[in-house]
């Protein structure tokens, strides 16, 4: 499936690959751009441009999901004083946040879920309120398996999307916010006629046939549960090194530590929210030192389940996006999750066939 | 009646180390003079005083017959003891070197046979005495310093979190070492707490905060060996900031 298979006149245009600078002064209108940068040899992260030319276009996965943009790594949550609570609303940067693909907006659609539902989350909602994104198309490579996790199409959390096709970019506005920018960006747009439409569609048909990673998901908290017991888990546990890698760099890993950070009078004080892991012993560790998941394996098969299926929480469904981030960001190269997923369907197989056979 | 109001009273002693704890606390010490009265700081000030005190925090391990008799005494005059720094909280280098050969012999190689000092094998202040609080590093972070004093001085036991440097190496988005450029790097089985400054400038973390909660050794061992990295000169590595000798049994029991 596209992006944008219906054709909708109105909302869609195109722009010149060439002209993409006078487009990017137009973002850089809005506010800070943030966009995809090469920091390594092998790695990418969203940082503020302010140029075209600093933009990896290329780019796959950024080491950390733009999550951080809305959730950040630590933040102030309250001050206090002796005279009383405040919440702690640090001044707003606009951020125009360009590149995102199409995991990505899945992930931040989760996100936003669990961020909004219930006693809603005004620090994260404040920060992405002030935000415009711009998902981009994607290639995958060998490690993206969004396709398998119904997420290799963007629906929802950018305010427009950009395509790809060659010389051109295929543009489409989803948002009011989006729908007001496009009007901005008249000028140097056009509305895509049916040729543009038909090579929109050919670049998505192209895309999906490009994806060599993956798996059928149709039964994967069956298979979870029956395999529960595989020896693969503690295969896996020998190697985890609990160190944490795989959560921060998750679009969809939310667990947080609150920390309380007292003044050295004692009359005030503030408390800071930072990311935490539940891969780290301490994670499920309680009073008396007892711990709900002592060993990385318990761990480990802890985090799977939520990625692949869910708990009953604000978002009882799978969490996983099929972005690869955690499989390249394994020292340990356990969590391949495709590979564990497909070794675990095998056995589960196996059972069944066996169980015929009896 | 006097008003005035009676600050709670600090002191800092050094043990046998490098004075590194004693700098931190020494630039930081315009954060704490609004709030506390210094007691007693032989390597910042010259007229210190004895006797009792609210907190007293300790650099150094116990390497010398002088060194358990000041501890001895802080014991006994302290409220809170903090041992800061990993030669007070777990012998670091100087109890790794005497695990390898004798103080005695130490001593003669560096002194001569002449030397009137008397050596014992090193060891962390806990070993001697009750540490309310160990604050490691080498050298501890500032603000980890100014916490611990702020909680010791609401009465309350402060909250150090030994998760591994790979947390503060993602929050910061670098690159990672230990896959990238296969660089020996110890940060998932090392706390954090510095910041993850070694791998923030591209090079591996070398353990020197001391092991995380729980290091997960055997891992790292399989980890290190597929790329081609020298197991023992890790432990040795590690033993110098003073993991502690079980977890290598444990390991060693598993191998075999
Ligand atoms: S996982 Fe899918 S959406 Fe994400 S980068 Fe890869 S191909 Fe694109
Ligand atoms: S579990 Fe891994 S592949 Fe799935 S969304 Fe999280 S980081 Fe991406
Ligand atoms: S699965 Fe990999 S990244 Fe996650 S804690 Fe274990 S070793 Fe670290
Ligand atoms: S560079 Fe070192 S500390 Fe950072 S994530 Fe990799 S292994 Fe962990």
């Amino acid at each position: 499936m596209s992006v944008s298979s219906e054709k909708n006149v109105q909302k869609s245009f195109t722009l010149p690959k060439s002209d993409f600078d006078q487009f990017f002064t137009l973002l850089a209108q809005m506010g800070t751009v943030y966009a995809a940068v090469k920091v390594s040899e092998q790695s990418f992260a969203f940082r503020a441009v302010t140029s075209a030319k600093q933009i990896a276009f290329d780019a796959i996965r950024t080491i950390l999901p733009p999550k951080k943009f809305f959730y950040p790594p630590s933040e102030t949550l309250i001050t206090y004083d002796k005279d009383g609570i405040y919440e702690n609303e640090p001044e707003l940067e606009f951020k125009v946040i360009f590149g995102v693909h199409p995991c990505d907006l899945a992930g931040l659609g989760i996100m936003d879920k669990i961020f909004s539902s219930g006693h809603a989350d005004s620090h994260y909602m404040r920060q992405r309120e002030a935000s415009f994104v711009i998902g981009h198309s994607c290639m995958p490579d060998k490690h993206c398996f969004c396709q398998s996790m119904g997420s290799d199409c963007a629906k929802s959390g950018y305010d427009i999307f950009l395509t790809d096709i060659d010389s051109d970019y295929f543009i489409e506005a989803l948002t009011p916010a989006g729908d007001q920018f496009i009007a901005l960006a008249q000028p140097i747009l056009a509305g895509a006629t049916d040729k543009d439409h038909e090579r929109n569609h050919h670049f998505w048909e192209t895309r999906s046939a490009a994806f060599t990673n993956g798996f059928n998901s149709s039964n994967l908290k069956v298979t979870m549960e029956g395999e529960w017991d595989n020896k693969l888990w503690d295969e896996l546990g020998e190697r985890c090194l609990s160190c944490g890698s795989c959560t921060p760099v998750c679009p969809t890993c939310y667990c947080f530590d609150l920390v309380d950070i007292a003044s050295l009078n004692n009359d005030s004080g503030s408390r800071k929210r930072e990311w935490d892991s539940c891969q780290f012993t301490g994670f499920a560790k309680v009073n008396g030192d007892f711990n709900f998941r002592p060993t990385p394996v318990d761990r480990l098969k802890f985090w799977y389940r939520h990625k692949l299926h869910g708990f009953d929480d604000a978002y009882a469904d799978k969490t996983c996006v099929g972005c690869g981030r955690c499989t390249v960001s394994c020292p340990s190269g356990i969590d391949d999750i495709v590979a564990v997923v497909k070794a675990l369907q095998v056995s589960s197989a196996a059972k069944t066939s066996e169980g015929a056979d009896a | 009646m006097s008003v005035a109001k009676v600050l709670p009273t600090i002191s800092v002693e050094g043990l046998t180390g490098c004075a590194g704890e004693l700098l931190v606390i020494l630039e930081n010490l315009d954060h704490l003079l609004p709030y506390v009265r210094i007691k007693s700081f032989p390597f910042a000030q010259s007229r210190n005083e004895d006797g009792p005190v609210d907190i007293t925090f300790v650099e150094g391990s116990v390497s010398q017959n002088h060194d358990l008799e000041k501890l001895t005494k802080i014991r006994a005059n302290s409220r809170w003891l903090v041992a800061v720094g990993n030669c007070a909280t777990t012998g670091c280098l100087q109890k790794a070197s005497c695990q390898q050969c004798s103080a005695k012999s130490m001593m003669q190689a560096v002194y001569g046979n002449d030397s009137t000092m008397s050596v014992l094998p090193a060891q962390p202040l806990e070993h001697y005495v009750k540490v309310d609080v160990s604050l490691p590093g080498c050298p501890i972070n500032a603000t980890q310093f100014l916490a611990v004093t702020a909680s010791l001085l609401r009465e309350q036991l402060p909250y150090i979190t030994s998760k591994p440097v790979c947390l503060e190496c993602k929050m910061k988005e670098n690159p990672c070492v230990l896959i990238e450029k296969n660089a020996p790097c110890l940060g998932p089985i090392t706390a954090a707490g510095c910041g993850a400054l070694c791998p923030s400038v591209g090079a591996a973390c070398y353990g020197c905060w001391g092991v995380c909660d729980e290091p997960q050794i055997e891992a790292m061992k399989i980890i290190l060996t597929e790329k081609g990295y020298d197991v023992d000169e890790v432990y040795s590595r590690l033993k110098a900031f003073g993991a502690p000798e079980h977890l290598f049994e444990r390991m060693n029991k598993k191998a075999n």
